[in-house]
């Protein structure tokens, strides 16, 4: 009796862990997961842990040193911090074709790690939503 | 084999190519100066967690990313 119901149940759990799978290989085979998975790829460990579990991460500007935290999104999702880590303005400026939260997110990272200037150049200030 | 990955609307391009290979060198040194001189910027990894732009197109690297030009949102 008790041995039928755990084969029942490891069965179940058996169908459970396959469907996951599944969904998450027909995911990365979208657009929006092919960029997941490459801004995975390119964060640091620590900067995807941040996102992972807090649904952004930080980046440090490459000529001011500033920190910048980049949030999930395509638009109006980059904030500066100041020194005691709160969000002093929101800088807007975004890929210039339609690409996936991903991708935005990963140039948005690579602007600000690699050529903070020329991102600040063309960035609009607004002014950042109470969540952030 | 290396790869040149272009971010576009489908996630990304990606495009392989083998750098003992002369003829796939001049096809991705051709695809990194059309990229780039539509605005793209290419960078690359250089160390875990490092990364760089590379200003001109350099056959050892083994995975380029290009990301298109940035405006104000």
């Amino acid at each position: 009796m008790f041995s039928v119901v755990r084969s029942e149940q490891r069965a179940l759990r058996r169908r459970r862990a396959v469907r996951t799978l599944y969904g998450q290989h027909r995911f990365h085979r979208t657009p929006a997961g092919r960029a997941q998975r490459l801004l995975q790829q390119w964060l640091t460990p620590a900067q995807w842990k941040q996102f992972c579990s807090r649904g952004y991460f930080d980046v440090i500007g490459s000529h001011s040193a500033r920190r910048y935290r980049i949030y999930r999104g395509t638009a109006m999702n980059v904030c500066l911090l100041d020194e005691r880590g709160r969000v002093r303005r929101g800088l807007c400026f975004v890929p210039i074709y339609d690409l996936p939260a991903g991708d935005v997110m990963l140039a948005q990272k690579l602007a600000l790690e690699l050529c903070e200037d020329s991102a600040l150049m063309v960035a609009r200030e607004f002014i950042p939503r109470a969540l952030y | 084999m290396a790869v040149q990955i272009v971010m576009d609307r489908a996630g990304d391009s990606r495009y392989p190519f083998d750098p003992a290979s002369a003829a796939q060198v001049a096809e991705a040194e051709l695809r990194f100066q059309q990229l780039t001189a539509r605005g793209f910027t290419a960078t690359a990894r250089v160390a875990p967690g490092r990364v760089e732009i590379i200003r001109s197109f350099d056959p050892r690297v083994e995975e380029y990313v290009f990301f298109p030009r940035l405006v104000g949102g």
